[in-house]
């Protein structure tokens, strides 16, 4: 009887198994542990969970800001410019918009055309206000809805690691990156 | 005559120089002795740190830690935490103070120009309220407060280069700013120059504070922050290092005679400006505004609201002296007082103590008990001649001296005599009327002229008149016989009284 | 037997459930926060607040239905390790130093907005508190009263080693609202859109490209300080930070359209 119930339980074990296997736990501090959906240009949904496995730069801007937006994806390209191919290929990076109710999927792929974003390692993406206050939380960044509809915001460039994890963040903006924030990515990068 | 001629030498020295303007010649160099300057931050920056970490000692006041002793810049890692605490700003009055390191003043922190600072701010977790720290040695945004902002059961740590020597006050700048200041959140942080402070015996730690309670100075009880006499500027205690005991009875500084002593000193504000003086001592140097360079011999110095000054002097000889703020109504009823207590040897050649203790009359030379004998004999009615003469004298001389001088010689041709005086002889009543309604005009005395203004003797009653007159009419060779208070009455109530006569 | 099971179902579910929420009305209100943008007077829409601050019992039983939120199972993302319900005895014990009806304290922003999600409700904005909180028992504005001030500054000179009250015990305020005064900080959901500089001196200085475009907020108002000071400690903390005098309350918009609060 006992023989039968354990084989029972080992089979229904094996297509447990088989059926869904169960990556290991995200790690305590990692900021993918949002639960919140996002949505890219592209109008597909996605949780940042399964960004995991890559390091990323992250950074949250919104796509009418006139004052240092622009500059947060010039940040993000100067990192990208001063690695090597090889490193490249192992960096993606992730902007998250604070302004969810105008920038819409087609807004965002706007932003990719006109900078000419190279969307198999750029993402733009928005999720709904509860995220962005989440996710912003997460991340340390803050801002305000002004009566216009404008915002101030407090701008960085954040490195996560693969795990998702907060490695390192720059407040220096533009196309010259800030060469402490740079070793930090570089660093990251080679331990994968 | 060197002195106007030597800049005039200079000047043509220098218009004789190609290339010299006028107006750029130096002033005579014969006032005080020509300072060198330090560099200030410019050149305070002696390198890297060399060597292990040091951990920096911090004392509670009234004590300082000694000095570093380093010769090299180091890396110094101060960690001070921040604590809300519930104490005794004056007996029987509580205070929720917020401290640094539990004490107001907070503890005293030393370093040397050209270390390197590693500097942890923890907010203790049973804190109520974020804080954060400008320390005025710190060149850089905020003096650190931008980068210190805590909040409770949090820690924050931010690393600046001690450019400048100087003693610095540091303080919570948390808005409202001023009331972290008030509630006691400041100290003192001495960068010490690259060849140390001179030596002296002892050094210690003081700060003052203006501090404003809801309830009124000494009002028993727990007494919370008033915002609006801070802004009035009206503070309810001026106190040194946080307390009214704070230097008082067993806690005052204590000092022995031959030692040298210097004292930190400090003022958190946040308001008053402090006139800090020591009863009884003078100040041989003053490093103004806890700065570079000092000042000799002074008495009181001032000390800005979020300054400091270092003061040091020699005690000679023993007691107490008292450490006050000079605006005085702040020691004596809002609590600035403080005291050092110097034991040893006493100096009667310094200072002797008390060498006479003996009566002094002011105008009065003489004993007024013979007045006093005479009133009583009159009112008994048993006034002799000798009373009369006796309490006369004592009058006279009060009086009638001042003009006709004890010896009755008067000033020639000024006062006339009244010793055998062939005028006051002749007519015993006149004189009564003279001394009641005074004279004015030419008289003839002694075969003399006098012309001068006696005023009306209006402050003397009957009885006093009679008995100075007695008094004049028994002296220096004069005929004698008495003058009676009656006597006097009479030719009061029969002369008109001349403007300027009482009564 | 079904009955007793029905019965402490809804019993749960209405501790679950929270405090009572209380209606505010609309009004018009000239916050302390001086912006650029905003220097009138600003409309607040109505809303729904609860009448107390959460406390220890209601988050004991939202933990125990939300196991991802109890203390050792949180991910360190969502409450600082050291500090999240570290009063506690046990994870799901209060403990004799706890009272039930104290408010919860040791909360991070990720877990009070937890717990107001759960409810079908969110934290309440800095405009929506502040409004509400400026009412005394008689008036709905009563900051200008020395007395109102007092009472608040009463609170900040009380040493931290004093033990937290329970909720509810102070008369409640014009709309029937209990302890947003005298008793704990208590998050907003938009705490961190209060861009205040670290250094608070700095208010007439902006350093526009840190806020992008905003100068830091101004808190010059020395009548409001004792608002001020609750922007100040706001301002300090991170969304993952609990302390142990801080906590919250829920708030319900209302269902229809309403604009974006300014």
């Amino acid at each position: 009887m006992n023989k039968i119930l354990f084989a029972f339980l080992f089979s229904f074990a094996l297509i447990g198994n088989a059926a869904s296997p169960k990556p290991a736990a995200l790690p305590g501090d990692s900021v993918l542990q949002i639960d919140n959906v996002f949505t890219n240009q592209d109008g597909r949904n996605f949780k940042l969970a399964e960004r995991r496995g890559k390091p990323q730069l992250v950074a949250m801007f919104y796509t009418s800001c006139k004052y240092i937006c622009p500059l947060i994806i010039d940040s993000g390209k100067g990192v990208d410019n001063s690695l090597t191919p090889a490193e490249r290929k192992n960096l993606s990076i992730l902007l998250v918009s604070i302004d969810p109710a105008r920038d819409t999927p087609e807004a965002l792929m706007y932003i990719v055309n006109k900078r000419k974003l190279d969307t198999t390692r750029w993402t733009l993406s928005r999720t709904d206000e509860k995220g962005v206050r989440t996710l912003a939380a997460l991340l340390g960044v803050r801002y305000r809805v002004l009566a216009d509809g404008e915002f101030n915001h407090t701008s960085a460039l954040i490195l996560l690691d693969a795990e998702g994890r907060v490695v390192a963040r720059t407040e220096t903006l533009g196309s010259k990156p800030d060469p402490v924030f740079l070793a930090a990515v570089r660093k990251t990068l080679a331990v994968k | 005559m060197k002195r106007s001629v030597f800049p005039l030498i200079v000047a043509a020295v220098l218009f004789s120089l190609p290339g010299c303007k006028p107006g750029k010649q130096d002033v005579a160099a014969d006032t005080a002795p020509v300072k060198t300057d330090t560099g200030g931050s410019a050149a305070g920056d002696f390198g890297p740190p060399q060597g292990e970490p040091v951990n920096a000692v911090l004392t509670s006041p009234p004590l300082v830690p000694p000095a570093t002793g380093r010769t090299a810049p180091a890396k110094v890692i101060v960690e001070l935490e921040v604590k809300e605490v519930e104490m005794e700003i004056s007996e029987g009055v509580k205070y929720t103070f917020w401290t640094f390191g539990g004490t107001v003043p907070g503890s005293f922190i030393r370093v040397r120009q050209g270390d390197t600072v590693e500097f942890h701010l923890k907010n203790h977790p049973d804190n109520k309220m974020p804080h954060n720290i400008d320390l005025h040695a710190v060149t850089g945004p905020g003096g650190g407060a931008a980068s210190s902002f805590t909040a409770p059961g949090h820690q924050s740590q931010f690393t600046f280069k001690a450019l400048n020597a100087g003693l610095f006050v540091y303080h919570c700048a948390t808005a409202p700013v001023g009331m972290h200041v008030a509630n006691g959140m400041y100290g003192l942080i001495l960068v010490e120059p690259p060849q140390g402070m001179p030596k002296v015996d002892r050094e210690y730690y003081v700060m003052q504070g203006d501090f404003y309670t809801v309830g009124k100075y000494r009002e028993k009880g727990m007494q919370a922050f008033d915002m609006q006499k801070a802004i009035d500027e009206n503070p309810t205690y001026v106190l040194f290092n946080g307390s009214e005991g704070a230097l008082l009875g067993d806690k005052a500084l204590k000092l022995n005679v031959g030692e040298t002593v210097r004292l930190y000193v400090g003022n958190g504000g946040p308001n008053l400006v402090s006139s800090f003086h020591i009863i009884g001592e003078i100040f041989d140097k003053v490093y103004t505004e806890g700065g570079t360079h000092y000042q000799e011999n002074v008495q009181t110095t001032l000390i800005p609201a979020g300054g400091s000054s270092i003061v040091e002097y020699k005690a000679e000889v023993p007691g107490t002296g008292v450490i006050v703020d000079h605006s005085i109504f702040r020691a004596f009823n809002k609590g600035a007082l403080g005291m050092v207590k110097t034991e040893g040897p006493e100096n009667k050649a310094i200072y002797s103590g008390k060498e006479v203790d003996s009566v002094y009359l002011g105008d009065k030379a003489v004993s007024s008990a013979p007045v006093s004998a005479a009133a009583t004999a009159t009112a008994g009615g048993v006034l002799t001649l000798d009373q009369q003469i006796k309490a006369g004298e004592a009058l006279f001389n009060g009086t009638c001296s001042v003009c006709h001088q004890s010896s009755g010689a008067g000033i020639p041709n000024v006062f006339p005599p009244l010793a055998k005086s062939d005028f006051l002889n002749a007519d015993k009543n006149r004189a009564i009327h003279i001394v009641l309604n005074g004279l004015n005009g030419p008289v003839t005395v002694n075969g003399n002229k006098f012309d001068s203004v006696m005023p009306p003797m209006s402050q003397l009653n009957d009885d006093e008149v009679a008995n100075i007159v007695t008094f004049v009419l028994n002296s220096w060779g004069n005929k004698g016989g008495t003058v009676t208070a009656a006597e006097v009455a009479k030719v009061r109530k029969e002369t008109p009284r001349p403007q300027g006569a009482a009564h | 037997m079904r009955r007793l099971i029905l019965l402490s179902c809804l019993i749960s579910t209405a501790s679950l459930a929270g405090g009572a929420y209380v209606r505010v009305p609309a009004g018009e209100f000239q916050s302390v926060l001086k912006y650029e943008d905003n220097k009138g007077k600003q409309k607040v829409a109505a809303f729904d607040m609860m009448k107390q601050p959460v406390t220890n019992a209601q988050f004991l039983e939202f933990v125990r239905t939300h196991p991802q939120w109890q203390r050792g199972k949180t991910p360190v993302v969502f409450a600082e390790q050291k500090h999240y319900l570290s009063h506690w005895q046990a994870p799901l014990v209060l403990g004799t130093n706890v009272k039930p009806q104290q408010p919860v304290t040791q909360v991070s922003w990720f877990a009070a907005s937890a717990y107001c999600e759960a409810q079908g409700a969110r934290l309440p904005t800095w405009n929506e508190w502040e409004y509400t909180a400026a009412a005394d028992p008689k008036r709905r504005d009563a900051r200008n009263d020395p007395a109102w001030r007092e009472s608040i500054l009463g609170w900040y000179a009380k040493p931290a080693s004093t033990t937290i009250a329970d909720v509810g015990k102070k008369p409640a305020n014009i709309y029937g609202i209990q302890d947003l005064n005298g008793l704990i900080w208590e998050w907003t959901e938009d705490y961190s859109a209060m861009l205040v500089s670290a250094d608070n001196r700095n208010q007439s200085d902006p350093d526009k490209s840190k806020f992008c475009g905003a100068s830091a907020l101004s808190m010059e108002d020395k009548e409001s300080y004792a608002v001020m000071m609750r922007v100040a400690m706001l301002s300090s903390l991170d969304a993952v930070n609990s302390t142990s005098n801080l906590g919250f309350r829920c708030a319900k918009s209302l269902p229809r359209t309403q604009t974006r609060s300014p």
